[in-house]
């Protein structure tokens, strides 16, 4: 990747897990490690420094560490809950363990219908309908859609969302509908990576203060959830569900950050992110599921007069078929970063499609075994940076994931 | 009246005095007034039974009273209400033990009670007791997938049909109005209202079949009581 993070004491981190450690000991706890096992003839990967889309390059063949998580979750009184997920990749983090999410909740009760619940904290958006499994992984496939990959590469929510919901189908009636909105800071350098490389499609989410890049290159990876111009961001949502058949969700998200603005000392520019997200998701009772999502916005920075804009687009269309603990997935995933110079289209730095099928076995809530296969095809003009040609390129890759959990949130 | 298997008649003095004079009503009512079987059939739009569904019976010539309170429980095993569905006469108490090793909150915001039992394993509650006819519909604000309802019922006659979608009860000759409640139904329970008229002869049945499609069955892996339609 090639970009900058500052070098961030791990003691937050240290200090963080050794409170969930102890805590944990009357709390819902949850410890799983998932290994992997694959071959991949992609580049090499972002996540390493290069102008690869996959998580693992054609380097990286073999067997490779998945994800080390733990998370636990804690009710504070009648009211309160709070949640830490931390997790280890296996790749060059900084820190050797990491925190994904870490939040306060304030849920009361339900009155006439209405539930209200208050966030605080770091924590992902309600834009992803297919990373509905704990530590915001997806059911369906290792690797997830080129969207919601960008959500776990750059946004995180450092602040306060609130939700009040309607409980409809608790009233007699067919909907629940609920608003969110939320504002929030240290997202600044969110739209960093869309422009220096674009798209990618893995399922390596960025740590709260950790950095991701080659070895030895921690001065040259951006630190991304960092504030710079003191302004805060919005965001507001609705969902609304027909029972548990049917989710559809919209957001619009503005970091509102002063694309002129620099932190002196890290060398990097607030970029000003802005995007509208949409999604559906269907179950039916025969196990069949249907995702789609679609994000449209873009990102700029202004040095002196000149604005520099990416805008960026994305869908994807995934079907998936359970057969009691067996799941069939495929994906269909479409993308495209534009750049423009003070508002003129210039040229299209990445332009691509993927297609994804995965077959995960869960035998119980301790196991689960997933086969996934990966092809993605992109134009990238990143590749000329590393003296390769920015034309289509197909990168592929098979992965076995094997994971175990462990703890009493699985019951 | 087929109260449910997990309902107790209440120990008080008041209660065994009430239960006593339901029983003799009964014993009037079956042996004096003689009575007859009655049968109600449930049956979804496309025809197929539906079980699960509550059935209350009104007296419209003033035969049969109001059923005597009940003592009921509602326990919490697995993330799930047990039983999930309670029918209950006005002036009934229910005990709501939590048997799982996770705590739990129960909620109702039903006009027919409001009522919260705050986070808890156990039974550090003493019951509550429900004085006004209608559905209450309880959850736990932790575990959003619990779900149960109690139907508090001034009928003297109700119970749910089986897996057949019929329930058949001893009823006095007379006048009734029969109503149908089911927590998926979407017809509006009073358009489904009939008369029955329990006149000569030993039996009496009534087929109710729903007009609107049932709203769909949750997802998830363990059905509720009134999931098998």
């Amino acid at each position: 990747m090639g970009l900058r993070r500052r070098p961030v004491t791990r003691c937050g981190a240290v200090l963080l897990l050794t409170c969930a450690t102890t805590v944990a000991c009357a709390a819902d706890w949850e410890l799983d490690l998932d290994l992997r096992l694959l071959t991949s003839d992609g580049q090499k990967s972002a996540l390493d420094g290069g102008p690869g889309a996959l998580r693992f390059g054609e380097a990286d063949s073999g067997l490779q560490p998945g994800r080390l998580r733990f998370a636990f979750t804690q009710a504070l009184g009648e009211l309160w809950a709070v949640h830490v997920d931390a997790s280890s990749w296996g790749d060059h983090e900084k820190n050797p363990i990491d925190l994904t999410e870490a939040f306060l909740q304030y849920r009361p009760y339900p009155f006439d219908g209405l539930r209200a619940r208050v966030k605080a904290g770091a924590f992902y958006a309600p834009i992803s309908l297919e990373n509905r499994a704990a530590g915001w992984e997806s059911p369906y496939t290792l690797s997830a859609s080129a969207i919601n990959s960008w959500v776990a590469e750059e946004l995180r929510t450092v602040g306060v969302e609130g939700q009040l919901e309607w409980l409809g189908t608790r009233l007699g009636h067919d909907f629940d509908l609920s608003l969110t909105g939320a504002v929030f800071g240290w997202n600044d350098p969110a739209g960093t990576i869309m422009a220096e490389h674009g798209f990618m499609l893995d399922d390596r989410q960025s740590t709260l203060f950790g950095r991701v890049g080659p070895p030895g290159a921690t001065s040259q990876a951006p630190q991304l959830f960092h504030e710079i111009d003191g302004r805060p961001g919005v965001y507001a949502g609705v969902e609304a569900r027909y029972y548990d058949r049917i989710v559809v969700r919209a957001l619009r998200y503005d970091n509102r950050a002063d694309p002129s603005a620099v932190d002196a000392t890290l060398q990097e520019f607030a970029w000003l992110t802005r995007f509208n997200s949409a999604g559906v998701r269907y179950e039916g009772a025969s196990g069949w599921t249907a995702i789609s999502q679609w994000l449209d916005g873009e990102t700029y920075i202004q040095p002196g007069a000149t604005r520099l804009g990416w805008p960026f687009d994305a869908k994807f269309l995934l079907l998936s078929r359970r057969f009691g603990a067996h799941t069939l997935s495929a994906r269909y995933d479409r993308f495209q970063v534009r750049f423009e110079s003070n508002g003129a289209n210039d040229s299209t730095p990445q332009d691509g499609h993927a297609w994804t099928v995965a077959y995960a076995f869960t035998p119980s809530a301790r196991w689960r075994f997933t086969l996934e296969w990966v092809s993605v095809a992109s134009a990238s003009s990143t590749r000329q940076s590393y003296g390769l040609p920015p034309g289509m390129l197909t990168e592929r890759k098979l992965e076995l994931a094997v994971r175990c959990a462990l703890g009493p949130a699985l019951e | 009246m087929r109260p449910s298997a997990r309902q107790e008649p209440e120990k008080t003095r008041a209660g065994r005095i009430t239960t006593l004079l339901g029983a003799m009503l009964c014993l009037v009512r079956t042996v004096g007034i003689s009575a007859a079987t009655v049968s109600v059939t449930v049956q979804g739009t496309d025809g197929h039974p539906v079980p699960g569904a509550v059935i209350t019976v009104y007296s419209l010539l003033g035969e049969g009273h109001p059923s005597a309170p009940v003592h009921a429980v509602m326990d919490q095993v697995n993330r799930a209400f047990a039983p999930d569905l309670l029918v209950i006469p006005v002036g009934s108490s229910v005990e709501f033990p939590n048997s799982d090793s996770v705590s739990h909150q129960i909620y109702s915001f039903s006009p027919a009670k409001r009522f919260q039992l705050p986070l808890y394993r156990g039974k550090p509650y003493p019951p509550e007791r429900f004085e006004q006819a209608g559905v209450v519909t309880l959850g736990c604000n932790i575990h959003d997938e619990m779900l149960a309802y109690l139907v508090v019922t001034d009928a003297p006659f109700f119970g749910r049909t089986d897996v057949a979608g019929t329930w058949t009860t001893e009823i006095p000759r007379g006048k009734y109005r029969v109503a149908v409640w089911h927590p998926r139904m979407r017809d509006d329970s009073t358009e489904l209202d009939r008369e029955l008229t329990v006149g000569e002869g030993d039996r009496a049945s009534l087929t109710l079949r729903l007009a609107k499609p049932l709203r769909p069955a949750p997802l998830g892996e363990r059905p509720h009581s009134w999931d098998a339609y």
